[in-house]
């Protein structure tokens, strides 16, 4: 690692991401940190380079030809420190949320108290539980210690039993960590106990001959709190330690900075903790993050901030896993047309393959912009019960709390190229109510920010009060039922002296241009039956953004269209006022059940068994479809039953509500019945319609 | 992002090239020993290194068994010791004419508190060179690295089956339409090319006609499981939907037709890509490696790749420096595209991959 100078004057921050690998440049200008530059590049940790280095010296080069200033020396070296002629900087850190998660496997007493907790302390950085052994599992012991040695994990997270509590069943479940330890031949694993805090000496005897063991509060001291904290802490010490041996380049990398490579998760969580804390305990902040592989949540909450990650939600490489956990109906509900699952998951799976897909078409957006809200609302639910830590009793079922300042990140919130469609993706997967301030991190500022704040907490310090976030604006959102054609909320602005009021039609988006650098008094009435956050009137001062002031009168819980005409018209409509675009109307054809037309139509005799899903507001599938056919078993049992021809000729009405649709194919289905005269494709099938 | 400096995403379409491939052991792996030596000339099935996975282990409660009050009298019975292999039905303990014998065949590994635990025996990992070439790299203990030289396809999903044989294009009414009854012997043991998304029956034509693989542009994602359990290599060229192949792979692999080629069809994931490997003549000169920083151009072929439909082909007319409206809203970063068509699009920077070079 590379000593930096006392007083750093240029700082260059990379944060190397699954897809992307972004940079800024800080300078210290008139005694204060600034952004002077900023740039993206692919990372090059897989194919072909297998090696972040080389996209390290792509991105100091693009720094460079922006700034003018040289970075790289002739052996494509980055210059350290700066030089007389201002080549070069004088500090680096690098950041990162790629490679393999920390392997865990989780031991614990019961599965609702403390491997609850273990759970939620766990969620705090990049790893993956492999196995769960507690007093419950009802294995027999040597299925479980095989569980534990053929995981080979990294780490054994050990909790259970209130301080003062149990020891029996704690130690006997350390005695099966002792053995299964003992066995693992060239592999031993670090251990960290965060249990009855009572029984250290004796796990320390137990344990310490045959790994290394180490201590930390206990994550459920008592069975009414939770402390997750020191043991979130001790977490993200052995992910450190164990990421210095991840390759991909990283000790290239690492050799360049004081600090090594840091898991910028650690970032959301310094950066929240200090936002909510210059904006009060009453203040809370939420930062969310939605990668290609991973996903991050900090949260500032009644004076506790707390870091959830997940390295099975994400955009990109963990597409799949995502679809997974959120299901088909939450990306489904955002989808303005009939689709089928086979759809969904192929772009699922599309995306694994290729996670820095832009999607380039309307269906493609909606299909994307889906799985970024049902990521988002997956993420956040995941994470609530932790952001209230002297309660392990959470009610996912009420609304979420009020927040103050909402922060985006990642690709898919950032890269829209347009400040109302990020802002209205943020408001459309957490349905915040009341008056929330949106941003953005675009420069992926906050992993840097962390980073920086271990050099110099000043320097980040300033940097976040200078306004290193896109500001969106401010979203007013109101609470209630709209009522179509009605007025929902009245609206006064005051900006530059200039007053303008605006009567705001209940059910949509409203804009209203603030532009950054400027401020407007907002003073809003609500009609009867909406409220803000309770309120009838509400009156604030707001700092302008890119997309300025912000009144979403489509009630909360928001109320989508359950026909397929309605919706589509209700979602094309929020685009065009989140971004002032004309409507881009949904083809008439997304609206009607094609593949169950065509089927009809074309092939019906020679489809016997359903094999696909559909979804969406038509009209509902043919009683037959609930036959699933999408694995081999499910092939060979389609194959067994009789040759019937299932579908109705009946052309389904458009604009219907909305259903779960599986329309047969003879590959999954028929697959020894003749051959078909023809056999379109799902893209055959689309072509022919649009 | 400053645009002169882009590099987009690689997918090698190459038709001479020296190819460089490290083969290395499971992470996991047991006992892991290279089997070649630096300069060895390797064949596809050759096995390069060995190992074993991480067996499971059995727990007996030998105190139970023997109705001991005292653990401490267990080691005293014991007729085979710590560290010992032992057979399946042999004696491992005794007390008297009360005898104890091993379940299973494996190794005495621990014998402490009134238990004795046996690991079973691991199975044997054989790890295959995948291509023919010649080892340049030893990477003790788990692998080594091979440098072949011919022609390269790289795909974009394979069901993790190696296949050699030589390149054909499926017969006019389709590989699934192929009578099982009377094989035809100029498929039997090729590697078949379809040029359109991959069915059911034609899976199971790898088995009937006994093919060595297929390449194909793109499979339904509820024949993942019937593709992974197929007799055959697997290589998609595409992607997951019904998607067509795009013409100029199609192309590329006509002028490859009657060779012998190579399938390394695994999933991708960090370390690599599915991969087809294809023998060509080589003139004297050695051929160059793969360049792997290639910045966008003007002028350049690019292939210009969806989440939701099939790729296809153009060449980079203009980059603007500015972010581009695309027609769903989407404002970012693209570049001009003349497509093989004639029609000219922007194109999002992500959604451009180039065969490299």
């Amino acid at each position: 690692m590379t000593a930096m100078p006392a007083a750093l004057s240029s700082i260059l921050a990379v944060d190397f991401g699954n897809v992307n690998t972004r940079a800024v440049l800080l300078e210290l200008v008139d005694g204060t940190y600034t952004v002077v530059a900023q740039a993206e590049e692919r990372t090059t940790a897989g194919f072909p380079n297998h090696d972040v280095s080389i996209g390290l010296g792509r991105i100091a080069r693009q720094i460079g030809i922006s700034t003018g200033r040289m970075m790289l020396s002739p052996d494509n070296r980055l210059i350290m420190p700066e030089q007389a002629d201002r080549s070069g900087v004088d500090g680096f850190i690098a950041t990162a949320s790629i490679g393999r998660p920390l392997r865990t496997v989780l031991v614990g007493l019961v599965p609702e108290i403390s491997v609850a907790s273990a759970l939620r302390a766990a969620a705090g950085t990049y790893i993956d539980i492999l196995d769960t052994i507690t007093l419950e599992d009802d294995r027999p012991v040597q299925e479980r210690l095989n569980a534990i040695i053929l995981a080979r994990p990294d780490l054994i997270f050990m909790a259970g039993g209130t301080d003062d509590g149990a020891r029996g069943p704690v130690l006997e479940l350390a005695r099966l960590v002792r053995t299964a330890v003992s066995l693992m031949r060239g592999h031993a694993p670090l251990v960290l106990y965060a249990g009855n805090s009572d029984l250290r000496d004796d796990l320390k005897q137990m344990i310490g001959g045959v790994a290394d063991i180490f201590f930390t509060d206990n994550v459920r001291p008592t069975r009414e709190i939770e402390r997750l904290e020191a043991a979130q802490a001790e977490l993200g010490s052995a992910y450190n330690r164990f990421a210095g041996q991840r390759g991909m380049g990283f000790d290239t990398v690492s050799r360049l900075t004081q600090l090594g490579v840091l898991p910028n998760a650690q970032s959301y969580h310094l950066v929240t903790e200090y936002l909510g804390r210059i904006g009060g305990p009453k203040s809370n902040v939420m930062v969310i993050d939605i990668g290609a592989s991973a996903s991050t949540i900090s949260a500032w909450v009644s004076g506790h901030v707390s870091t959830s990650i997940r390295t099975d939600i994400g955009l990109g490489a963990s597409a799949r896993s995502t679809l997974d956990i959120v299901g088909l109906e939450a990306i489904d509900r955002w989808l303005p047309f009939i689709t089928y699952e086979d759809e969904i998951l192929s772009y699922a799976m599309n995306k694994t393959l290729r996670p820095g897909l832009v999607p380039d078409t309307l269906r493609a957006m909606y299909l994307e912009h889906g799985f970024l809200r049902a990521a988002i609302a997956g993420l956040v639910d995941a994470a609530r019960p932790t952001w209230t830590p002297n309660s392990a009793l959470d009610d996912l079922s009420q609304p979420l709390q009020h927040f103050d300042r909402i922060i985006g990140a990642g690709a898919g919130l950032c890269n829209t190229g347009r400040p109302g469609m990020s802002a209205m993706l943020l408001l459309d997967a957490l349905q915040p109510r009341g008056v929330v301030r949106l941003q953005l991190d675009n420069a992926a500022l906050i992993p840097a920010l962390g980073a920086l704040a271990r050099l110099n907490p000043e320097a980040a310090v300033q940097l976040m009060d200078g306004g290193g976030f896109e500001d969106l604006g401010t979203a007013v959102s109101l609470t209630g039922t709209p009522r179509a054609g009605r007025a929902a909320a009245e609206v006064t602005i005051v900006t530059r002296g200039v007053t303008e009021k605006h009567k705001i039609e209940a059910g949509m988006l409203w804009l209203h241009e603030v532009s950054p650098g400027t401020q407007a008094d907002v003073t809003i009435r609500t009609a009867r039956g909406m409220s803000i956050n309770g309120a009838r009137k509400v009156k604030f001062t707001m700092a302008g953004g890119s997309a300025g002031l912000i009144v979403d009168t489509r009630g909360r819980p928001l109320s989508l269209a359950v026909d397929a005409k309605g919706f589509a018209a209700q979602l094309s409509n929020w685009y065009a006022q989140s971004t002032g675009d004309p409507v881009r109307e949904v083809s008439i054809g997304w609206l009607e059940d094609m593949m169950a037309e065509n089927i009809a139509g074309v092939q019906r005799e020679t489809v016997t068994q359903p094999a696909k899903r559909r979804f969406g507001r038509g009209p509902k599938p043919p009683k037959a479809s609930k036959i699933r056919g999408n694995s081999p078993a499910g092939i060979r049992d389609s194959s067994e039953l009789p040759e019937v021809p299932v579908y109705d000729t009946a052309k389904p009405a458009s604009g219907g509500r909305r259903g779960v649709k599986k329309l047969g194919k003879k590959d999954a289905a028929a697959s020894d019945a003749p051959a078909p005269q023809t056999e379109l494709s799902d893209d055959d099938l689309r072509n022919l319609l649009s | 992002m400053t645009l002169e400096t882009y590099y987009p995403e690689q997918r090698q379409m190459l038709s001479t090239a020296i190819i460089r491939r490290a083969r290395l052991l499971p992470e996991d792996a047991f006992d892991a020993e290279v089997e070649m030596a630096m300069g060895a000339r390797v064949g596809v099935r050759d096995v390069v290194a060995r190992g074993s996975t991480p067996a499971p282990f059995l727990v007996i409660d030998a105190a139970a068994h023997f109705g001991l009050r005292r653990h401490d009298q267990l080691p005293g019975l014991m007729t085979a010791g710590l560290g010992d292999y032992v057979e399946r039905g042999q004696i491992i303990a005794q007390k008297r004419r009360r005898r104890l014998t091993a379940p299973v065949t494996g190794r005495i590994v621990q014998v402490e508190n009134g238990t004795i635990i046996l690991q079973q025996l691991s199975d044997a990992i054989d790890l295959e060179a995948g291509l023919n070439g010649s080892v340049i790299e030893v990477r003790s203990p788990r692998g080594v690295v091979i440098e072949t030289m011919g022609a390269l396809l790289q795909g974009v999903w394979g069901n993790n089956k190696r296949a050699i044989g030589v390149l054909r294009f499926e017969p006019e009414g389709g590989v699934e339409n192929m009578d099982a009854e009377s094989l035809d012997l100029e498929y039997r043991g090729a590697i078949v090319i379809l040029r359109q998304s991959l069915t059911l029956p034609a899976i199971r034509a790898i088995a009937e006609q006994k093919l060595a693989g297929l390449v194909v542009p793109s499979i339904e994602v509820r024949l993942i499981d019937a593709a992974l359990h197929a007799e055959g290599a697997i290589l998609l060229t595409e992607g997951f939907g019904g998607m067509r192949m795009n013409p100029q792979i199609s192309t590329f692999l006509e002028l490859m037709a009657g060779r012998q080629g190579m399938i390394d069809a695994r999933t991708p994931d960090a370390d690599g890509r599915p991969e087809l490997f294809i023998n060509v003549p080589l003139a004297n000169e050695r051929p160059s490696a793969p360049l792997t920083s290639l910045s966008l151009q003007i002028g350049m072929q690019v292939r210009v790749v969806r989440a939701d439909m099939p790729s296809g082909y153009g060449q980079v007319i203009s980059i603007p420096g500015e972010p581009v409206m695309l027609e769903n809203g989407l404002v970012c970063p693209c570049a001009h595209v003349e497509m093989v068509t004639g029609e000219r699009v922007f194109v999002p920077l992500g959604n451009l991959e180039i065969a490299g070079r």
